[in-house]
């Protein structure tokens, strides 16, 4: 039995595993990708080597905390490892694993920091190969060193949007156009609020005016107030229709980026039972601790975007937050100093409070059309879950609805239409998404082999 | 080419076979990546027949899932997670068990 077993190997995982090292306890981190860095830093491929990588300054402490982690010898890493079970068992958590570590592993606790995922948003013809997540694309610029697509047409509420579409330009590829659906004159009104406290943290609006400048220099048409309306293609994308000042335009586009914010995985907080709350402002669910990262479970640490999305710096100062509670709940010497820790953490919520509200995408949705597939894995459309709905007690939950249609009942486990039922549902009842009782998340949590199930 | 040349030193390609076609590939990459590489970008059907693609690019969606073959048959693996290999028999279409 080891004394810790951290899943996700992202910033907020790797900043907790220096402290649980440096307490000497025994730590072993387990992520889906082949290297540690989480997606922020998702790494190429070991057999390939990337003049300058990530070079950028907003990067350097992510890449200093990430060769930190790989030289230590100290770490059981446990890369392109999927983790589709966790329970609590006494006084101590079995974990299933599959992949490249498959099996069994027993932790005396578990932190979970597994990050999250672009918010899947339902809209007409998003089910065309070629429109992907924002993160989707980044990612295979990151790691795989390729874009996507020529042209690419990135759109949503979120200014992630903005980096991205840098980052193509500095692989040498074009933008054919940013659609953002909220106006320029939105932005600034639910900025202003929380522009003087971000100021304490100043170098990502920094970045992010550098961004805009860079686009206007290289002829890159941001639309802000570009309302997109869905994808049209004959068996791949091939345009993307939006709204701007009244007309409704259609632009040639290969591959779609599409970001309109994130959700914190939320699967094995779920799973062994820790509380959680559905997520400021868009939805998903975000895992509830207390002030030293412990959740509702004993032995159950969570830190970053499992906590609620709030970027890889908030994830770092978690992390060691985390890793601080481990090494002094199991009776260790941490490296480093809690308060300090919790000070760095609170500093940097201005900032995250500032982009929540700019990136807000509650009001400039996309609109689903009843043909529109709101389930991807077990193709179920709109019409067919508000038909069902419209059967069932106006008081169903979220299972009620998935037991009826299979809403939820695929692959993913309702990753990508969970968030959108439960905020019809919402909408439907008059109330709060937080009070829909959400699926019943079961194992396992990832795809498995029968050979992996029966061990 | 989608591939980014400037800086990038890859290993020598080989090829992996996708629905009977031969493409290349270089080794450390993602069947997913490959793929988009070689612009295909279809990796299933749903069932109605309409073809899907790579969503999420990090092993979340479960969109990306193609067939595989494998010693002891066809397995469904996500492509995004899954690194090429030389020989590799990839079939987008569901294939008999």
């Amino acid at each position: 039995m080891i004394d810790i077993a951290i899943i996700g190997g992202g910033p907020a995982g790797q900043a907790a595993a220096r402290q649980t090292l440096a307490a000497g306890l025994s730590t072993t981190m387990i992520d889906e990708q082949a290297r540690p860095g989480g997606q922020i830093l998702r790494q190429p491929p070991a057999a390939f080597a990337v003049k300058g990588w990530m070079a950028g300054r907003l990067y350097r402490p992510l890449r200093h905390l990430l060769a930190q982690t790989e030289a230590d010898t100290r770490l059981d890493w446990r890369g392109s490892t999927s983790v589709a079970g966790i329970e609590r068992i006494a006084d101590h958590f079995r974990l299933t694993l599959s992949g490249a570590h498959g099996g069994t592993l027993l932790a005396r606790r578990v932190l979970i920091a597994a990050g999250c995922y672009d918010m899947p948003v339902a809209m007409p013809g998003w089910t065309l190969p070629g429109v992907m997540s924002a993160g989707a694309v980044q990612t295979m610029l990151k790691s795989q060193q390729l874009v996507a697509g020529q042209p690419i047409v990135l759109l949503g509420s979120h200014p992630l949007l903005l980096v991205l579409a840098m980052q193509i330009l500095d692989a040498g590829a074009e933008v054919a156009a940013v659609l953002m659906p909220q106006t320029y004159g939105r932005t600034m009104r639910a900025a202003l609020p929380h522009l003087a406290g971000a100021m304490f943290a100043p170098s990502p609006l920094i970045a992010a005016g550098a961004a805009m400048a860079r686009l206007r220099l290289a002829g890159v048409p941001l639309m802000m107030g570009a309302r997109p309306i869905g994808f049209t293609g004959d068996g791949r994308l091939e345009a993307v229709d939006y709204a701007w000042r009244g007309r409704t335009h259609r632009i040639a586009a290969q591959v779609a980026a599409v970001s309109y914010g994130f959700l914190p995985q939320s699967d094995l907080p779920r799973q062994v039972g820790a509380a959680v709350r559905w997520a400021r402002p868009a939805g998903g669910w975000e895992t509830l601790c207390d002030g030293a990262m412990r959740s509702s479970v004993p032995g159950l640490y969570v830190a970053g975007e499992t906590t609620g999305v709030a970027g890889a710096d908030a994830a770092m100062a978690e992390g060691e937050i985390a890793g601080i509670a481990i090494a002094l709940d199991a009776g260790a010497q941490p490296a480093s100093d809690m308060a300090r820790a919790q000070a760095r953490r609170a500093r940097l919520q201005p900032f995250i409070d500032l982009l929540r509200a700019v990136a807000d995408p509650r009001d400039v949705w996309p609109q689903a059309t009843p043909e529109t597939l709101l389930c991807r894995c077990e193709d179920i459309s709109v019409a067919q879950v508000e038909a069902t709905m419209a059967r069932l007690s106006p008081m169903a939950d979220a299972s009620a609805v998935k037991h009826r249609c299979r809403i939820g009942m695929g692959l993913c486990q309702g990753r990508s239409c969970e968030h959108a039922l439960v905020r019809r549902i919402a909408a439907a009842q008059g109330c709060d998404p937080d009070a829909v009782a959400p699926f019943r998340v079961r194992f396992p949590a990832r795809p498995l082999t029968v050979d992996e199930i029966i061990g | 080419m989608s591939r980014i040349v400037d800086g990038v030193t890859r290993p020598a390609p080989i090829t992996v076979e996708i629905d009977g076609a031969m493409i290349p590939a270089h080794p450390g990459e993602t069947l997913a990546a490959a793929m988009v590489a070689t612009e295909i970008y279809r990796m299933r059907d749903d069932r109605s027949g309409a073809p899907r693609g790579l969503l999420c690019n990090m092993g979340t969606c479960s969109e990306c899932f193609v067939w595989i073959a494998m010693e002891d048959g066809w397995r469904r693996r996500r492509a995004c997670l899954t690194p090429v290999e030389d020989g590799l028999r990839i079939a987008t279409h569901e294939v008999p068990l």
